[in-house]
């Protein structure tokens, strides 16, 4: 049955409540992410995925180059560490959605209640981005150790660069699972594709003056292409090969905080538009079986 | 009216006694019905050949770019895309044979699968017969887009042992499917986690956006047990005889190790089925949602 209306006037819906359908949406994300799984399976699956990602793109380099250009590796190896973390909140925030409507069915439980949606989805989410961020450190790690990764990371760069793009890529999560919610067919191969897209086009492991010209004003237009160059300067001190490595860092970080800026209230405008849509066409107790 | 009249038995244990020929038949048509969803999937269901073209393909495109941006020869980039085209069958082997089992749990599917008069293995030749079908489609576009974008040439000599390297590939990959199948019901909840962790791990040992001789010593470990990687780089070596970049076995010792693996694998499903049924029956619990 549609749920149609909303208990905005109802007392007690405060930022503490918020909060606390935050702090209770993390412990139930991060309990069916980790303790319903086996420990040493989680870990590995924690560890081999992105390990293996990252090793996919340091054999092509050894075959083709020989161990020549340790800057490419480098920029392959940062690049492929920090797309976890857009993997990790897309995936976290579209799959956490989904699961609750169609696996667990407590979703409409969850928009009956007088709290709101969002920050149970944050929460909800939560394990996943932070699995991600594990992800993220193991392959610096590995790429520090191993792979002769030269980082010179600069804080007062680094940081900013990090919240803003990080906030962006959410943004990004946020979009996406309030779109996954109102389709009816494939929602769950959403994420993958759209992450997938991003990948191809924000210079994540190759030069973006290497893709065909009419992807460029894509690739320009992206926040997640400035958050990784932006990320890049901030820990190697060197930005990537090509184009976009000639800016200097002050016009890339405005970039980034101008594409920042103009993501974060389109994706929450969207996020609404899509929930409205979703309690008036029945949605969200919709199982698709997909 | 005799409640038995279809069958002419008296009595209940008389219409279970199943001629082989009647066994046979109900065997194949379950092969067939469960064959058919995924075959007329085709057709039905277009985004799912958007997205099982689309998905494999950005990854090729990826790599396509990571070999141009280090000038590489032009082979590597005919390499990724037959390597993309296989993920499409490996991505197919781990979500809907592997992964299969759990979802039809989820559904309540499985308890009727265990119920009806006809072998486990029917309903998993059946899926892979239908993913194999599925999945040429996508893998054929794949290529098609791929070498058509990329420009990839290939020099094929041997069409028909290319042919056949390709089918007998197939046959260990889906005996796999199989296998993990009842090991992924066995291990409950962690079927999504076990299928992310067949992903890219197996992409990075199985070879497929590099020469799997690359992997050194680690290769050798492939080729006695992963068959997407013994596959791979047999028709590599078939699919771009000029590149000048060997395999690391003949393509003959590598299609009797397709032999071995493909009857090895499918005796482990079967054996690993059964123990599943054992269990399913005695404990009634495998094929309960939300175990």
């Amino acid at each position: 049955m549609a749920v149609t209306g909303r208990a905005a006037s109802v007392r007690g819906m405060t930022l503490a409540d918020a909060w606390r359908t935050f702090r209770t949406a993390i412990k139930l994300g991060w309990a069916i992410e980790s303790n319903w799984s086996d420990p040493f399976l989680f870990a590995v699956y924690t560890m081999a995925k992105p390990l293996a990602a990252a090793g996919i793109l340091v054999v092509m380099f050894q075959v083709i180059t020989g161990g020549q250009n340790p800057e490419f590796l480098q920029f392959l190896i940062v690049g492929s560490a920090l797309w976890n973390i857009v993997f990790g909140v897309m995936s976290g925030l579209v799959q956490s959605i989904l699961e609750d409507r169609e696996r667990y069915r407590m979703i409409k439980y969850v928009v009956v209640t007088p709290t709101s949606l969002f920050p149970f989805l944050l929460g909800r989410s939560l394990a996943r981005v932070a699995v991600s961020f594990v992800a993220v450190v193991l392959t610096m790690v590995v790429g520090v150790l191993f792979l002769g990764v030269d980082l010179q990371p600069n804080l007062l760069y680094l940081v900013p660069a990090t919240v803003l793009g990080v906030t962006a890529v959410i943004a990004l999560g946020v979009f996406m699972a309030g779109w996954c919610l109102s389709l009816r067919q494939e929602a769950w191969s959403y994420p993958e594709a759209i992450a997938g897209a991003l990948y191809l086009v924000s210079g994540a492991i190759f030069p973006i003056d290497i893709l065909p010209t009419i992807l460029h004003p894509i690739a320009y237009l992206s926040p997640t292409t400035w958050w990784l160059e932006a990320s890049r300067r901030g820990l190697l001190g060197h930005g990537s090969p090509g184009a976009i490595g000639g800016l200097s860092d002050e016009v890339v970080m405005l970039i980034l905080l101008v594409s920042t800026a103009v993501v974060i209230p389109v994706a929450l405008a969207a996020f609404a538009w899509f929930m409205r849509r979703a309690r008036r066409a029945g949605l969200l107790d919709m199982i698709t079986g997909s | 009216m005799n409640r038995y009249a279809s069958t002419t038995a008296t009595n209940a244990r008389e219409a279970a006694e199943w001629s082989t020929g009647r066994i046979i038949r109900s065997n194949l048509r379950a092969v067939i019905g469960r064959a058919y969803p995924r075959v007329i999937g085709l057709t039905r269901e277009p985004s799912w050949l958007f997205f099982e073209i689309f998905l494999p393909f950005l990854a090729v495109s990826a790599f396509v770019f990571v070999y141009r941006a280090l000038e590489a020869p032009e082979a590597y980039v005919g390499f990724v895309v037959l390597g993309g085209a296989m993920t499409a069958f490996w991505l197919n082997v781990v979500w809907m044979m592997a992964a299969q089992f759990y979802w039809e749990k989820d559904q309540g599917n499985l308890e009727l699968y265990f119920t009806a008069p006809m072998h486990l293995m029917s309903i998993l030749a059946g899926m892979a017969i239908g993913g194999l079908v599925m999945t040429s489609s996508r893998a054929l576009a794949v290529i098609g887009i791929g070498s058509l974008l990329f420009g990839v040439t290939y020099d094929i000599q041997q069409p028909f042992l290319l042919a056949g390297v390709f089918l007998l590939t197939m046959v260990p990959l889906y005996g796999m499917g199989m296998l993990f199948a009842s090991l992924f019901l066995l291990w409950g909840r962690e079927a999504f986690h076990l299928a992310q962790l067949l992903q890219e791990p197996i992409y990075f040992l199985g070879g497929v956006n590099f020469p799997l001789r690359a992997l050194g010593p680690v290769a050798g470990v492939v080729m006695a047990t992963l068959p997407l990687g013994v596959g791979l780089d047999a028709m590599r070596q078939l699919v771009f005889a000029d590149s000048g970049v060997a395999g690391v076995l003949p393509v003959g010792t590598e299609v009797l190790i397709l032999a071995v693996m493909g009857v090895v694998f499918i005796v482990a499903a079967r054996l690993a089925l059964g123990y599943l049924e054992t269990l399913a029956r005695r404990e009634g619990r495998l094929t309960l949602r939300w175990q």
